[in-house]
């Protein structure tokens, strides 16, 4: 099943420039069809391959689906959004797999600046109020509705661009995380900011020679775990404190709640499965040598697809099928 | 008494026995002696017999005497003494007798001595002459021998024999009536006979040599006046050129080179047909200029024609019939005389072994660079080989990394993707090895040429890729499709291999070459330097650890030149293995960096060095500057300074430590960081001279 190593040796002009574009792919983000049986992956030159999960080897992908990278995908029943430099697509999962798939639309948000595009480092879906939430380079978090496709407001607060952004579950309340190195917490009823982290200002966790910038971001209740510059952390959101850091040096990318445990990933080619006491439960590794995102497919349309999938720098994505060890690699 | 006359006689003794002469001197004037030695002369006086009897006489007395003595002592008495006294006295006289006599005999003893020896002297003398004669006569009798013995030098003349002598000489020198009786009169005859004819002969031989050299002179004139003809000839020749160049019409070149070329082996013949055709038809196509003297391609043929003819014949024979084959083998072991292994040498050569004739094509680039390419054909295991020299215009400095770029073995490897020229193109030749043990060709390549595909196209074989045929024939449209993309593929290839040639020169002293139209691709100021570029080992390439993504996607093949690049920014090294794939420029170089900065950083711990390389080996394409886009590695290079300074200026400074920023940033930015892997701002704005994310 492994297609990491290419099996001839390329040698002409177009062969190597293939090889060399395979090597320096990197994969920033990756999402599970409403089906659970289609996994779509985004990398730097704005492809978007989907992997058909039963048989799994076989990409298909959208030639250039965006300009610049593709950085955050998020998915509903019906669509398929990837968001790249300043614009935000939405695709028909019905029709992704034919060949010459078209964007069903193509938005952009209001940016005030014209020299450079920002890009939208996240994505996130609001399903009470049928809205999704882009930030990135504008240091803003644009909502937009969904059902007329018009952006209904921007949130400001951030100094620099905001990496990355999370959902409560009970309250109406979104969390993002920045290149400031502040935690924001939102209402989104009042459009305001209720609550501000400045997590390098906590010396437990403050980490000078890496930077401050918050690199991921997951909440669970109560519960708000970010790592980034500074250390990865567990917080409690309404004493704001840290309560538990994680003894990790790397700077971490992607972090998420998994039943129990905390799963992280960032440099280094390991997935780290974390006890809530700080704990280290285990390392996994995988094929690239940093990772970028971690995608769980947890649809219960397809129960028998319950895998996790670990992607970053290089053009394989690392399937778990259970969280001890790599299975297998689908390749770009 | 008698010892004192024996004193006095010694000398005398001495003289008698030195010279027997004067002995009989001696006895001559026997007065004078006489008168000092009475004895002596007394002693020829007396007769010895008388001497006998008297002491005869004289012994009886004393016998009687002593027994009268002894008889009146006996007896006793006095008158007996006065008796005594007389027979006393009388003894005593008898006794001086007896002294006389004994002296007497003692002289006439030395006498008679004396005598002998002069006697025996005289037989000695006798003796020695005797012996001296004697040996005269026989050196006599051998002088009369050798006399007898000798050969005169006539004998070995070879005369005519004596009927003819007598037949033909003239009577007066025959003179037959003296002549007939005796031979040696005879023999006189026929030896001025002999030299009457010698002499003859020596003036005959004397007339034919002048006549020869006269002969001789006559023909040297002739030969002047021929060989002065040539010149003139020659010269007429020549003055007709101009006119058959005006006229398109170059004759004599053409017809010397069609009258080889039709003992070329059917490839090769191919082949010249075809580059000539082509070369003909570029110069037609510029008919602009004059057609003659900006001729890009020439084709010659060298090697021995005479070679050639002497292999044709049993050539065709054995092509006639396919038994031939066997009955070869037949021989070959009959002939398993010498040890095995020198056998299969000897196959082996003679299965290797190249026609003797070969092609030579000279492709001349623009700037009067020339690649010559010998077009070799291995008759036995038809295929075609090359060998490729590149002489330049102007003489190169070599610069030590630029050591392979225009070796002979490297420089035409790869021309086409996997052509490296290492293995034979004709999958029957692997049998044909098998047989006599040789392993791979890469082994003689050095020595035949290289067996490139594109070779064998321009000669018109094609080789299918899986199962072996025997049977390849040389096809002329093969040839002429694959002419004009392969001169081409070869005048860029030698281009763009001198471009890095001159280039790896100012490389080695730490200087990027950036050509004034591709200024527009870099900032003004570019702190970081290159400071050490170096060719490095296949092997040593691949054992570095930041090279294993490279060597894993298969792109570091051992048929591409390594090199390790280090720029230098203050404390900051990067270190920069390149792969330079031959088919450069057009397949890009390809980096893999390690940065020494505050720890070791590399693709695989660093986002923004992965960026880097991927901003040299991904986006190199708008790095080529203007085609045929030869400054690709240079402006590499510089790009590369460019993102070592971006990289380093925009590193986040860390608070918690004292002291200013070892590099303040003076590159205008719009953003530090963006997107997930928080790349730099790597990208260069040309005419705002800013730099963004990509």
């Amino acid at each position: 099943m492994e297609r990491a190593v290419p099996p001839t040796v390329p040698l002409g002009q177009m062969e190597v420039f293939q090889a060399l574009q395979r090597l320096h792919m990197t994969i920033f983000s990756q999402c599970f069809s409403p089906c659970g049986k289609f996994l779509a992956a985004g990398n730097n030159y704005g492809q978007i391959a989907i992997f058909r999960y039963p048989g799994l080897c076989s990409p298909t992908p959208i030639g250039s689906a965006h300009d610049g990278p593709v950085y955050s995908m998020v998915s509903t029943d019906r669509h398929l959004f990837s968001a790249g430099d300043g614009e935000v697509k939405a695709w028909l999962w019905a029709e992704i797999l034919k060949k010459g798939c078209k964007e069903l639309w193509c938005r952009q948000p209001p940016y005030r600046t014209s020299l450079e595009v920002p890009e939208i480092n996240a994505l996130l879906l609001v399903p009470k109020e049928n809205s999704l939430i882009l930030a990135g380079g504008d240091c803003q978090l644009h909502t937009m509705d969904l059902e007329t496709g018009t952006f209904t407001r921007a949130l400001r607060g951030h100094t620099d661009y905001i990496h990355c952004l999370a959902l409560r579950d009970r309250n109406p309340e979104v969390l993002s995380g920045g290149e400031d190195g502040t935690v924001r917490l939102w209402d989104l009823r009042m459009a305001k900011e209720v609550q501000t982290i400045e997590v390098y200002k906590h010396e437990e966790c403050s980490r000078p020679h890496n930077g401050r910038w918050i690199g991921c971001l997951a909440t669970d209740s109560d519960w708000m775990v970010c790592g980034g510059g500074p250390a990865l952390t567990l917080w409690h959101l309404r004493s704001s404190t840290p309560t538990t850091i994680f003894p990790m040096w790397a700077p971490q990318k992607h972090v998420t709640f998994y039943q129990d445990l905390i799963l992280s990933a960032g440099q280094g080619p390991c997935v780290n499965q974390w006890q809530l006491s700080g704990e280290l439960k285990a390392q996994v590794p995988g094929s690239s040598p940093g990772l970028l995102s971690l995608s769980l497919n947890q649809q219960p349309a397809a129960p028998e697809c319950k895998v996790l999938t670990a992607a970053g720098n290089s053009c394989r994505v690392d399937v778990f099928t259970n969280l001890g060890y790599r299975a297998f690699s689908l390749s770009f | 008494m008698s010892s004192e006359s024996s004193k006095k006689r010694k000398p005398k003794v001495i003289r008698s026995d030195g010279a027997p002469a004067e002995g009989k001197r001696n006895r001559s004037d026997p007065e004078q002696e006489g008168k000092y030695y009475s004895e002596e002369a007394e002693v020829d006086l007396r007769d010895p017999g008388r001497d006998y009897e008297l002491y005869k006489y004289t012994c009886q007395e004393l016998q009687r005497l002593m027994a009268e003595i002894q008889d009146l002592k006996s007896r006793g008495g006095k008158d007996a003494a006065v008796e005594i006294e007389d027979r006393r006295i009388l003894s005593c006289v008898h006794f001086m007798t007896l002294k006389k006599l004994n002296r007497l005999a003692h002289i006439r003893l030395k006498k008679g001595r004396d005598q002998t020896h002069e006697a025996k002297q005289k037989v000695d003398a006798y003796h020695l002459q005797l012996q001296n004669l004697l040996y005269e006569v026989m050196h006599l009798q051998k002088e009369i021998t050798k006399c007898l013995e000798f050969k005169s030098k006539h004998e070995e003349i070879d005369l005519v024999s004596v009927e003819e002598f007598y037949q033909e000489a003239p009577p007066d020198i025959s003179k037959a009536e003296i002549t007939m009786g005796d031979p040696h009169q005879q023999t006189l005859a026929r030896l001025d006979w002999e030299l009457e004819q010698r002499k003859r002969l020596a003036e005959q031989y004397r007339e034919s040599l002048s006549n020869k050299e006269k002969i001789l002179k006559e023909i040297e004139v002739k030969k002047e006046y021929l060989s002065s003809l040539q010149p003139r000839l020659n010269s007429i020749m020549q003055a007709s050129l101009p006119v058959q160049e005006y006229l398109f019409m170059p004759f004599d070149q053409a017809h010397k080179q069609y009258e080889t070329a039709r003992h070329l082996p059917p490839p090769l013949y191919v082949l010249f047909v075809q580059a000539t055709a082509y070369g003909q038809a570029c110069a037609h196509m510029k008919s602009s200029q004059p057609p003659r003297q900006d001729k890009t391609l020439s084709v010659a043929i060298e090697g021995s024609v005479d070679e050639a003819k002497a292999l044709f014949k049993p050539h065709e024979e054995s092509q006639d019939d396919e038994s031939d084959s066997d009955a070869e083998e037949e021989q070959t072991t009959k002939r398993r005389r010498p040890t095995l292994g020198v056998q299969l040498d000897d196959k082996r050569k003679e299965m290797l072994k190249r026609h003797p004739l070969s092609v030579m094509l000279d492709l001349k680039c623009k700037d009067d660079s020339v690649l010559h390419l010998t077009f070799y054909y291995l008759m036995n295991l038809n295929i075609m080989t090359v060998k490729a020299r590149v002489t330049t215009a102007t003489e190169l400095i070599t610069p030590i990394s630029a050591g392979d770029l225009l070796s002979p073995d490297s420089v035409l490897s790869c021309l086409y993707p996997g052509d490296h020229g290492k293995k034979t193109p004709n999958p029957a030749n692997q049998y044909q090895f098998d047989k006599v043990g040789i392993l791979t060709l890469r082994d003689y390549v050095l020595d035949l040429g290289h067996p490139y595909l594109w070779v064998q196209k321009l000669g018109g074989l094609h080789f299918p890729k899986e199962q072996p045929q025997p049977t390849v024939i040389a096809d002329h449209s093969l040839s002429s499709s694959h002419m004009e993309t392969t001169m081409k593929l070869l005048k860029t290839r030698v281009q763009s291999r001198l471009a890095l040639h001159k280039q790896f020169a100012s490389l080695e002293h730490g200087i990027v070459p950036v050509t004034s139209d591709c200024h527009y691709l870099f900032p003004a100021k570019v702190v970081s330097r290159l400071v050490k570029w170096v060719t490095i080992a296949h092997e040593d390439y691949v054992e570095l650890h930041f090279t294993k993504d490279i060597v894993e996607a298969g792109l570091a093949g051992d048929t591409n030149l390594y090199y390790m690049a280090l720029v230098e920014r203050g404390t900051a090294k990067l270190q920069a293995a390149v792969v330079l794939n031959p088919g450069y420029s057009s397949i890009p170089p390809i980096f893999q960096l390690c940065l020494n900065w505050k720890g070791e950083k590399t693709n695989s711990n660093d986002d923004n060095i992965r960026a880097m390389e991927s901003e040299v080996n991904v986006c190199y394409k708008e790095l080529c500057g203007p085609r045929p886009g030869h400054q690709l590695l240079t402006n590499q290079l510089q790009r590369l300074c460019v993102l070592l300074d971006v990289y380093l200026e925009t590193e986040i400074h860390d608070d918690s430590v004292e002291g200013p920023k070892e590099f303040p940033q003076e590159k205008m930015c719009l953003r530090l960081f963006r997107g997930p892997s928080r790349m730099k701002p790597f990208k260069y704005n040309h005419p705002q001279g800013f730099f963004s994310h990509r």
